[in-house]
């Protein structure tokens, strides 16, 4: 159902360092040599970001977490509060 | 996959179970001794566990600074046992993490992580600030990529690193440990480790009840931690306290299920809860200014007097809701410049906070000076308020010889986290390498403990009319939700255990390949530690607010005479029997 990573094909040379490390072992390598990594268990994600945090072509944007509508941070957005303890 | 597993053994004098920070401290302690270490690890030691994306403080003792000001040793363990444990500690553990956990922070400088900061006025141009105690004791330090470092340094010392191996259960030879085996989630082999001494720390035991936000894996705490150290533990007739003491429903940062403290760790002092138009649930709290730090010294136990005074349990949210009060918003408009620096630093050392804080600042320009996060329930989680886990003795040996056992895998020490693993990890190192090295041979272990898993693997893969293993592991949390919930009383839980056991027997897994069948050990494990947990809760004819809230609607006074107390279950010949331990 969810498809929480995204890769940018003409960033990702398929390193792989992100199927190394991710705790949940969602990941496996392409077939094809230097494409990214397959998602093959997307449901499994933990959101830890350990794949973004590792990705040697993190700032060329490589890849990108997507967050789910029902895991969004509720956010109120508004004026300061003064509020003393 | 074929279902003809292949089966490998490995020698070695230490076997560490679970490469968390525990596991990876034993192991780098351990491997100073000369002696062979192998560290089995279910994920991947350089991003796995409650570190595994970053921590960025843990609780210590500080001589330089505490001294200096007045504040003893002895105060600081005043501080928790009172403060945050309610009593329900073990002081030995205690004493343990709070007198050496400094050294420890010391040690992380050693593996690369910076500790002192250019802009502090305190000896050592280290960072402290408050968080369980009366003053400041949270040692901070950049630890994004402490389990990178560490699985390093360990490498770095000889220790051989088994990823993707899950330990399954723990082989034993008259009445001393001699092993464990476990499963390749990705080779699919069957691995037996022969050992002198093993250090059991699997970590935590999550995934027992269903996830708040979605995406089922999506907690506060590491997905991976099935409880697989506390279920081979039980098996092996070690005993497990503590297990009662699964949370009932709580609020925290809604939807990504952020832990931002309660507001008062991570986002104290500049933190509180207010309400949509502004109203207080909890004010701006300061207990101690951190910025007098090192400058005032102070009368320790008039300090503790206030601050056991003014700190109080969280509010009751859904009391509050059911008084048409809320919603509840996480309000740090009112900080300094500083207070929000120093936090969004916190935050982005630690656990998921490095990429959301990212993605809620790209994405939806969020801007904590204006911008309020929405409090929502969590997943309920057996956390370390609760301290569940393995009895150990004060050499952190459990009753099964040669087993000792660090971090989150022992029951005891409330809030025992990083300090917890740091401390204990390194003493046990140290203790299962003497131990290995006054041992001249490995212990003879028959090989039905390998048979039994390859049996147990074999039937999952050949089954073909069985069920997925999300379809059951969302049957257990269906049931620990509602018959264990907030509200326990004896006769849901004697029909929870009935339902649990008909599930057990009813439904088969299948796995079609090594990452299905990982995953259907796991579930073994949930079910194995749901049962603890109903069982634990059974034998607790009482109800308490600390160390967390445990209500038994039968039951409904504290009973300090009967159950001021660890329950500990053990398995007896097949049986499992309750004991008392009073607290030492």
């Amino acid at each position: 159902m969810h498809t929480p990573v995204l890769f940018d094909d003409s960033v990702c040379n398929g390193c792989n360092v992100c199927v190394e490390v991710c705790p949940m072992d969602i990941f496996a390598p392409n077939p094809e040599e230097n494409r990214p990594p397959l998602v093959l268990y997307g449901d499994e994600c933990r959101y830890c970001g350990a794949c973004w945090m590792r990705c040697p072509r993190r700032k060329d944007k490589a890849l990108k977490i997507v967050v789910p509508p029902s895991m969004r941070v509720s956010i109120l957005r508004g004026a300061r509060t003064e509020v003393r303890g | 996959m074929n279902s003809n597993l292949q089966a490998i053994t490995i020698e070695t004098d230490v076997l560490v179970i679970g490469g968390g920070l525990a596991g990876c401290m034993a192991a780098i302690k351990a491997s100073e001794h000369g002696v062979k270490v192998v560290l089995a690890e279910k994920a991947n030691t350089e991003n796995s566990g409650c570190a595994g994306t970053g921590i960025d403080h843990s609780w210590a003792y500080i001589p330089p600074v505490h001294e200096p000001m007045g504040y003893s040793l002895q105060d600081m363990m005043e501080d928790h046992i009172q403060g945050a444990s309610g009593g329900f500690v073990n002081r030995e553990l205690l004493y343990l993490a709070v007198s050496r956990n400094y050294d420890r922070m010391l040690d992380l400088e050693k593996f690369g992580i910076n500790i002192r900061y250019p802009d502090s006025n305190l000896p050592g141009k280290f960072r402290v600030v408050t968080q369980f105690h009366s003053v400041p004791t949270s040692f901070n330090f950049d630890g994004r990529s402490l389990k990178l470092q560490m699985t390093r340094e360990a490498k770095r010392r000889g220790v051989k690193i088994f990823n993707r191996v899950m330990i399954t259960d723990l082989l034993s030879s008259d009445g001393e440990v001699a092993g464990a085996v476990g499963f390749g989630v990705r080779d699919g082999n069957i691995y037996c480790f022969r050992a002198k001494a093993v250090v059991l720390s699997t970590g935590r035991s999550n995934r027992m009840t269903r996830s708040m936000s979605g995406p089922r894996y999506n907690l506060r705490v590491p997905a991976e931690d099935t409880g697989d150290g506390k279920a081979m533990a039980l098996r092996a007739g070690v005993g497990v306290i503590n297990m009662e003491l699964l949370t009932g429903l709580w609020f925290n940062i809604g939807g990504n299920e952020i832990n931002l403290g309660s507001p008062r760790n991570t986002t104290q002092p500049a933190g509180s809860i207010t309400g949509p138009n502004g109203e207080v649930f909890v004010g701006r709290t300061q207990f101690y200014d951190w910025r007098k730090l090192g400058k005032e010294k102070i009368e320790a136990a008039e300090v503790r007097r206030q601050w056991l005074q003014l700190r109080s349990a969280p509010p009751d949210y859904y009391a509050l809701r059911r008084q048409g009060q809320g919603p509840f918003f996480l309000d740090l408009t009112a900080g300094t410049e500083e207070e929000i620096k120093y936090i969004e630093w916190s935050i982005g050392n630690e656990g998921k906070g490095y990429w959301w804080l990212d993605s809620i600042k790209q994405q939806e320009g969020f801007d904590f000076r204006k911008d309020k996060l929405e409090y929502l329930p969590n997943t309920r989680e057996l956390s370390i308020a609760q301290a569940a886990g393995v009895v150990v003795d004060k050499n952190l040996e459990t009753e099964l010889k040669g087993l000792f056992a660090a971090g989150d895998e022992v029951g005891g020490l409330p809030f025992s986290s990083s300090p917890g693993a740091f401390s204990m990890g390194w003493q046990v190192g140290d203790l299962a390498a003497l131990r290995a090295r006054k041992q001249n041979s490995l212990r003879e272990v028959g090989g039905e403990a390998v048979d039994s898993l390859n049996q147990i693997c074999t039937r999952m893969l050949e089954e073909k009319n069985g069920f997925h293993w999300t379809e059951l592991e969302l049957a257990v949390q269906q049931v620990v939700d509602y018959y264990c919930g907030d509200e326990r009383s004896e006769n849901y839980l004697v029909r929870g255990l009935e339902r649990l056991d008909q599930l057990r027997a009813e439904t088969p897994l299948m796995a079609a390949n090594a990452h299905e069948l990982g995953r259907c050990l796991e579930v073994r494990s949930i079910i194995e530690n749901a049962e603890m947990v109903m069982r634990a809760s059974m034998e607790r004819k009482e109800s308490r607010v600390q160390p967390s809230r445990f209500t038994r609607p039968d039951y409904p006074e504290r009973d300090d005479a009967n159950f001021f107390c660890f329950l500990s279950q053990k398995r007896v010949r097949g049986e499992v029997k309750f004991s008392r331990i009073t607290f030492v």
